[in-house]
């Protein structure tokens, strides 16, 4: 039986038995080398040029906040007593958790078998590495005197003659995302090689062929090669996997294992985790919905792939949604007074406005992806993808913000109101993000070639196979 | 890629998709047997409860009995569920590797209404103050001294009326998701009808999410509200997460018996244990984290409402469990199911899964026994002695066994894997890289 | 070099028109003068490429390979490649992680740097596992990682398979098979003509890279020029540790330095006084502040001191326990037989409200004895009249010094300090200076009769040390008092200069001069001397007690005292010493003889 609906037009449409295809069009490996090579081989547009202009002037205004934050001190921020984790942490956060898209898609999607990751995983775990970067560039600064940072690192010093303190979950998240970091980096880079190596064979000019040589390693695409190359890559998703549990995992430990209300429950590790692929979907198909359309991408990354995405989304989403669910009957069923203010204080004291948007944004919005037109059609995916990032920001406002500005003592109660600095950090830090991206996009294969080709090769076994899909149907 | 013999779908009324008799004979003996056992050790274990066999000390309580009974319920029910949730999420990710295995699955599934009825105990002993649950106790909040008003909150959710009607409405979905899904399933064997498959798959998303719902509240009434003061918003999670590990191991294990006894032998192939393993491996991992992060977060908080609960299990013989949990329900089969040969090896890897059918027992055991203990918080919980732990032992074998017998006869009466799922021949051809 | 041999890989490319101008004959002619490894086959399908494979690993041939834009599953079987041990070198880094991070951590927290924290025990197995899981993920994938690279024998830029052209496609949608020239059936035609039975369009040699693998001159240079820069800032950085500046600090980052919480001394608008360091509240005393017992604080027998004069035991409670300035003011003043300090008078005064002095300018830094300052309560009352002369007196003694213009320079001058111009020794004893009808508060006061503090050689140590520091430098090393100060203002010739006392006297022995009086006078000062009690520990004046005691004894110590086992050494150095003394006194003797010599 043909396909009710040829390549090219609609694969959401999957009949059972059929799989549908990731790649559309009358595709041939050469025509994926092709689309992925020519949008970092032709000039750059002046789309890109002004995009890049744009992100990089961000960028200049994150740096020189720091600069002032180094020379004047912390007190720029709004972080006052008791509101010690104001803003910075708050960014922290949100970084670190839109950098899970990316190792969630290569590893664990990878590990689950969903070849539709192959288009994607590239341009996400970029992402991953840019957000990381971003993330780790707050708790840095809001060290106080952050060129001091690295004593942070367990190491011999002769000076302070004294160890790192291990029993903090601070240092904890030391390890984790620097752990985190490194790790994606390799599974990034190693991941690229092969299509590094296509950038080498294609160049035509002299250096930049030797700088792509160099990247590669000399990669030559030998089966011995490959082999190791895959048992490397199936270990390192295996590693990377429980990894990316674990990162988060170690972010909530920040707060849970303290006694403060709103922030002691034992759901925060997997609710966190859940909340920061969650966020992380969102931004890749933020950034990937416009890319694809941009760059010509669109019979690799098709529309399929943007729903399955959009179904990620509303899974993790209702997996917050139940969590911010048990932790408000907890609240009420412990009976504990602290806690059961702290919550209430949430959703109607001072911070009612965040806490609202929060729900809005993360809980109601995604729930919109029941509808399938929803999760099909570009413009709604990125304009609901935007509004989850907002929520998830703000989620990260309302565990930071209300729970510290309202504990146990009432007297020292307050409000907490970021300063430009503040705001300036903030907008910086989406400098960073697109000034990466950006070069990203330019230098780099931002699809995994080999992958992809590697998945046409099987759609087309799979079609030369002719294999019955079902068993001949008997009269019963 | 294509060196293999192509591969044939077997017709429907093939005996590689009929239970074996020698398997059909088992169930009539198990069904027996394992009520037998159950009514025994019931009995068994409301004697050591009463104080009546053997001196155990003062702190067996009558609440021995309803708990030992408890314990084999949940250890059977949450195995139910987890073979529940994964019928559910392979409809909804259109798995195809799974399809030869899941009616093993759909059997186990489906049993979840003859557990609404072994259910029927415990409510029944809501009516006997604080013979299960001590919040059914009147003067509870007075002897352990609690705040009255905080107390009457709480007693309105926890008490007898409203505990059996969430019973109700707990069992009525899961029983609503298991025949929906057993029907639209065992109806295809016949019909061969695609759009049956379609139709599972789109009532898969709401129902995962009625299911976590209901789940983390059905955790939360029957195990957590043992110790009535203690909370831990993780606790449904925790539950979840041994039920799906029990799952997997039990769909390993049965899958195995029935190649075994002769069904099934081509089609279900070395890659099907390879994933099954992979995902115990994950589930195995996966119930470390969150019981370790539940640990980790009560014990570093050093909240006293909180640590109560995990200090009673860390003295007499439950402090022995704890350690065993951590070396026996964690180390060991990680580190055993870690290797691709293990996995790959059906008839190694199904032992792995029975063992830690057996540490999920223990788990589940560590979980509520703790709690059939006099009221106080010095008290220390102990396993009732040999004829305690017998007991235990008993009535989980019979309800296990009782469970097990009415599987077999309900695969009697049906084939062992959905003959006319469309994806059936992705399953068989099915290769891990 | 590793970019020199990329550019070489890329070398061929420059000849690539030439290659492809040429045709299949003169190419394969130039090749045959370069090595050749082997022969390669293009095939454009996986099919056509695994098909090949088979034919050729069932002709036998086993040093072959393919080369594929994507990993083609079923190769290594068609292949006859071999599983690889990377799983167990990524175990072997998993492994390695775990016991690292848990030792580090044990060892850290639990051994070298014990810190309490949240009450948790210095070993928290629960709180080491984050760190142990995240090392063990950390160090598997290096292990996967670099193993991988390692095994593949990667990086390696230079290979022969590179110098086709068509090989370019590898990367891209061409796939090709090679058999290696070692392998024990190659034969050239042979295989040419299995290879071309596979189907393959394309076949050629692979032959040896030629490019020039010499770096050029210019990357050296600037490797060169790179590091020497990269090393100057390193440079700069050592030698400005190594050597000593009188320049201040040069701060990269300010660090607070210069944070106004720095300066101890501001003057702010905030407060009456107008000092931003604040006295401590009246009735308080400061945290940490009330650790040991009122005795030990004051030298005095307190319980005692209750019996006979009950007014001073409150007031010591009340100076020393409530922190009532004014009431120390008082008790300091008696019992170092001085005035009371003025500025707690000032503040005392107005608080009260009581006085409409303008609180004296002053110079707060140095005048701790403060004999210049206004002060008009008690210890007035309890002087004698006659002290206007001794107040004259002491005002000369300190010529730096001028007197407030408002200041009535009567009243507060205490009597005994006529003593102070006495030379030494009757200074030490108050008795001696008149007021014979009324015995004074030093004599009176029960004072502690030994040293509350367990005496052992540490704490000796301790004395001494403390000793060496605050006390030397008036009355000496030895206690004689002729300390560095002393002998510099002898040889000044100051006039006013009373000198130190010798500690060596009868009147300050034990007996007579009770180890709680010593003390107080270290804290409180007497006369020209003042109270050290700001800058020296409460347990250190004790230890300079202690150590006061065994100077004492030292010089009238006899060879019982000193235990057995050290007699010897001591007589040993005795005689030495005694030698020595004799020989320098002799050479001395000859010197100066003959000098005399000389000069007569």
């Amino acid at each position: 039986m043909s396909l009710a609906i040829p390549n090219g037009l609609d694969n959401t449409v999957e009949r059972p038995g059929e799989r549908a295809p990731l790649v559309l069009g009358e595709t041939t490996y050469h025509d994926i080398t092709e689309a992925v090579c020519q949008v970092a081989e032709r000039p750059p547009s002046k789309g890109w040029i002004a995009g890049f202009l744009v992100a990089f002037a961000l960028l200049q205004v994150l740096g020189l906040l720091i600069l002032y934050l180094f020379y004047i001190g912390v007190g720029v921020w709004g972080n006052r007593s008791p509101i010690f984790w104001g803003w910075p942490i708050v960014n922290f956060v949100f970084w670190v958790g839109i950098g899970h898209a990316g190792t969630l898609i290569s590893a664990i999607l990878f590990l689950f078998r969903q070849e539709w990751r192959t288009s994607i995983n590239r341009a996400a775990e970029a992402m991953t590495i840019f957000a990381v970067a971003c993330a780790g560039t707050f708790p840095g600064i809001h060290v106080g005197r952050a060129w001091l940072a690295f004593w942070l690192a367990p190491y011999p010093s002769l000076n302070l003659w004294m160890w790192p303190q291990f029993r903090s979950p601070l240092l904890w998240d030391v390890f984790a995302v620097s752990t985190y970091g490194t790790v994606s980096l390799l599974f990034w880079y190693m991941g690229m090689v092969p299509d590094l190596a296509t950038f080498r064979d294609r160049s035509k000019n002299k250096w930049r062929r030797m700088a792509y040589g160099i990247l590669s390693l000399g990669w030559s695409g030998s089966s011995r090669h490959w082999m190791r190359y895959e048992k490397a890559y199936a270990l390192l998703a295996a590693f990377a996997a429980p990894l990316v549990l674990s990162v988060h995992t170690i972010v909530s430990f920040d707060f849970a294992v303290s006694q403060v209300p709103g922030w002691h429950t034992t759901i925060f590790p997997p609710y966190f985790v859940a909340g920061a692929v969650f966020s992380g979907f969102a931004m890749v198909l933020t950034l990937m919905v416009p890319t694809r359309t941009l760059l010509g991408l669109e019979k690799l990354i098709t529309i399929r792939h943007l729903e399955n995405m959009c179904k990620i989304i509303l899974a993790t989403g209702s997996i917050v949604g139940l969590a911010y669910g048990t932790e408000f009957f907890i609240a009420w069923y412990g009976q504990v007074p602290a806690e059961q203010f702290a919550f209430i204080n949430r959703a109607f004291g001072p911070y009612w406005w965040a806490y609202w948007t929060m729900v809005t944004c993360n809980v109601i919005s995604p729930q919109l992806f029941w509808i399938k037109k929803f999760r099909t059609t570009p413009w709604i995916i990125v304009v609901i993808s935007i509004f989850v990032n907002i929520g998830m920001w703000f989620e990260r406002f309302v565990i930071v913000v209300s729970s510290l500005s309202r504990d146990y003592l009432p007297s020292a109660w307050a409000y907490f109101t970021p300063t430009w600095v503040d705001w300036g950090m903030l907008i910086g830090s989406f400098g960073l993000f697109f000034t990466l991206f950006m070069l990203f996009v330019r230098t780099l294969p931002i699809i995994n070639m080999s992958e992809t080709k590697a998945t046409l090769a099987k759609q087309e076994h799979m079609a030369h196979m002719h294999v019955p899909a079902q068993a001949p149907l008997e009269a019963p | 890629m294509s060196e293999h013999a192509a591969p044939v779908v077997k017709p429907a009324d093939d005996p590689a998709f009929q239970l074996p008799a020698s398997l059909a004979s088992l169930q009539l003996p198990l069904m027996s047997g394992g009520l037998f056992a159950l009514v025994v050790g019931v009995g068994l274990a409301f004697l050591v409860g009463s104080g009546g066999a053997l001196d155990q000390g003062s702190n067996v309580m009558p609440r021995f009995g309803f708990s030992a009974y408890l314990t084999a319920f949940m250890y059977v029910l949450t195995i139910v569920l987890g073979s529940l949730f994964f019928v559910l999420i392979q409809h909804l990710v259109r798995a195809g590797w799974s399809v030869v295995v899941r009616r093993v699955a759909e059997f186990m599934m489906i049993m979840v209404i003859p557990m609404a009825i072994l259910f029927i105990p415990i409510v029944f002993s809501l009516f006997f103050e604080g013979s299960l649950y001590v919040w059914t106790i009147p003067d509870f909040a007075e002897r352990l001294h609690l705040d009255e008003s905080m107390w009457n909150t709480k007693k309105s959710f926890l008490n007898g009326p409203f505990f059996v009607i969430r019973a109700v409405i707990y069992f009525g979905i899961w029983i609503a998701m298991a025949l929906f899904y057993w029907r639209g399933s065992t109806g295809q064997d016949e019909t061969g009808e695609r759009a049956a498959t379609d139709r599972m798959q789109y009532w898969a998303g709401p129902c995962v999410m009625l299911f976590s719902l209901s789940l983390t509240f059905a955790a939360f009434d029957w195990g957590m509200s043992l110790a009535p003061m203690w909370f831990s918003t993780m606790f449904g999670v925790y539950i979840f997460a041994g039920g799906i590990l029990a799952a997997h191991c039990a769909i390993t294990l049965a899958t195995y018996l029935l190649q075994r006894a002769g069904a099934l032998r081509q089609e279900v192939t070395v890659e099907h244990y390879h994933d099954l393993g992979k995902y115990i491996f994950g589930f195995v991992f996966f119930w470390t984290y969150i019981s370790f992060s539940q640990y980790l977060l009560i014990w570093y908080g050093n909240i006293p409402e909180e640590t109560e609960w995990f200090f009673s299990r860390q003295r007499g013989i439950f402090g022995y469990l704890s350690l065993a949990l951590i070396f026996l329900h964690w180390m060991l089969p990680f580190v055993g199911t870690m290797s691709r040969h293990v996995r790959r090896r059906p008839g190694l890897l199904a032992c792995w899964a029975a063992y830690i059918l057996v540490m999920h027992f223990v788990d589940i055991y560590w979980i509520i026994m703790p709690e059939a203990r006099a009221l106080g918080h010095e008290v220390v919980p102990t396993a009732g002695g040999v004829l305690g732990v017998l007991a235990s032992v008993l009535c989980v074998v019979g309800m296990g066994s009782l469970v097990l017998g009415l599987i077999l006869r309900v695969a009697g009466g049906n084939r062992v894997a959905p003959v006319r799922d469309p994806r059936l021949m992705e399953s068989i051809v099915f290769e891990n890289i | 070099m590793l970019g020199w041999d990329v550019a070489s890989a890329g070398h061929f490319n420059e000849n690539h028109s030439r290659f492809i101008s040429m045709d299949q004959k003169t190419m394969s002619e130039t090749k045959t003068e370069r090595i050749v490894h082997g022969i390669m086959a293009e095939f454009t399908s996986v099919d056509s490429l695994l098909d090949a494979c088979r034919r050729v690993r069932d002709a036998g041939y086993t040093k072959t390979d393919a080369y594929t834009p994507f990993p083609v599953h079923g190769i290594d079987r068609a292949l006859g490649i071999k599983p690889t041990v990377l799983p167990w070198i990524a175990l072997a880094g998993g492994l390695s992680g775990t016991l690292i991070a848990l030792s580090m951590q044990i060892w850290m927290n639990g051994i070298d740097y014990k810190y309490i924290i949240s009450g948790k025990p210095f070993i928290s197995l629960p709180a080491f596992m984050p760190v142990a899981f995240e090392l063990t993920i950390l160090l598997a994938s290096f292990g996967a990682f670099f193993g991988m690279w390692a095994l593949n024998g990667l990086p390696k830029f230079s290979n022969p398979m590179f110098t086709d052209p068509r090989f370019d496609r590898a990367t891209d949608d061409r796939f090709f098979l090679y058999i290696d020239a070692k392998d024990e059936r190659y034969d050239a035609d042979g295989v040419r003509n299995l290879l071309t039975e596979t189907g393959s369009g394309y076949i050629n040699e692979v032959v040896e890279d030629d490019s020039p693998k010499e770096v050029p001159k210019p990357v050296f240079l600037v490797w060169g020029l790179m590091v020497a820069f990269s090393i100057v800032p390193l440079l700069c950085i050592l030698t400005m540790r190594v050597t000593n500046s009188s320049r201040p600090r040069f701060h990269v980052f300010f660090d607070m330095d210069f944070s106004p919480a720095k300066d101890a001394q501001q003057v702010t608008s905030l407060f009456y006084d107008n000092r931003a360091m604040r006295p401590d509240v009246p009735g308080t005393v400061a945290r940490g502040q009330l650790s040991e017992s009122l005795d030990m604080m004051t030298g005095i027998n307190v319980e005692e001191l209750a019996q006979q004069n009950a007014p001073r035991a409150e007031r010591l409670v009340r100076a020393y326990l409530q922190g009532d300035e004014q009431a120390k003011a008082e008790e300091v003043a008696e019992v170092s037989e001085q005035d009371p300090p003025a500025d707690e008078a000032d503040a005392d005064a107005a608080e009260e409200g009581s006085s409409d002095e303008q609180p004296a300018q002053q110079d707060s830094a140095d005048d701790a004895s403060a004999e210049d300052k206004p002060a008009e309560d008690k210890p007035a009352e309890e002087k004698p009249a006659d002290d206007q002369p001794a107040a004259e007196k002491s005002a000369e003694d300190e010529p730096g010094k001028e007197e407030p213009a408002e200041n009535p320079p009567a009243e507060e001058k205490p009597a005994e300090d006529k003593a102070a111009e006495e030379p030494t020794p009757s200074e030490s004893s108050p008795q001696a200076t008149g007021n014979a009808s009324q015995p004074s508060v030093m004599e009176t006061t029960p004072w502690l009769k030994q040293n509350p503090l367990t005496i052992d050689a540490d704490l000796l140590a301790a004395g001494k040390k403390q000793f060496g520091i605050y006390c030397s430098v008036c009355h000496g090393m030895d206690g004689r008092g002729n300390g560095l100060v002393n002998r510099r203002a002898q040889a000044k010739g100051f006039d006013t200069w009373v000198p130190p006392a010798s500690l060596h006297q009868e009147t300050l022995y034990a007996d007579q001069y009770p180890d709680g009086k010593l003390f107080s006078t270290i804290s409180n000062g007497i006369r020209k001397m003042p109270g050290y009690a700001s800058q020296i520990q409460l347990r250190d004046r004790w230890a300079i007690v202690s150590y006061v005691r065994a100077l004492q004894m030292s010089q009238n110590a006899s060879m019982e005292m000193v235990p057995e086992s050290r007699r010897e050494e001591i007589e040993r150095e005795v005689t030495q010493v005694k030698a020595e003394l004799e020989r320098q006194a002799e050479e001395a003797a000859k010197a100066a003889a003959e000098r005399e010599k000389k000069s007569s």
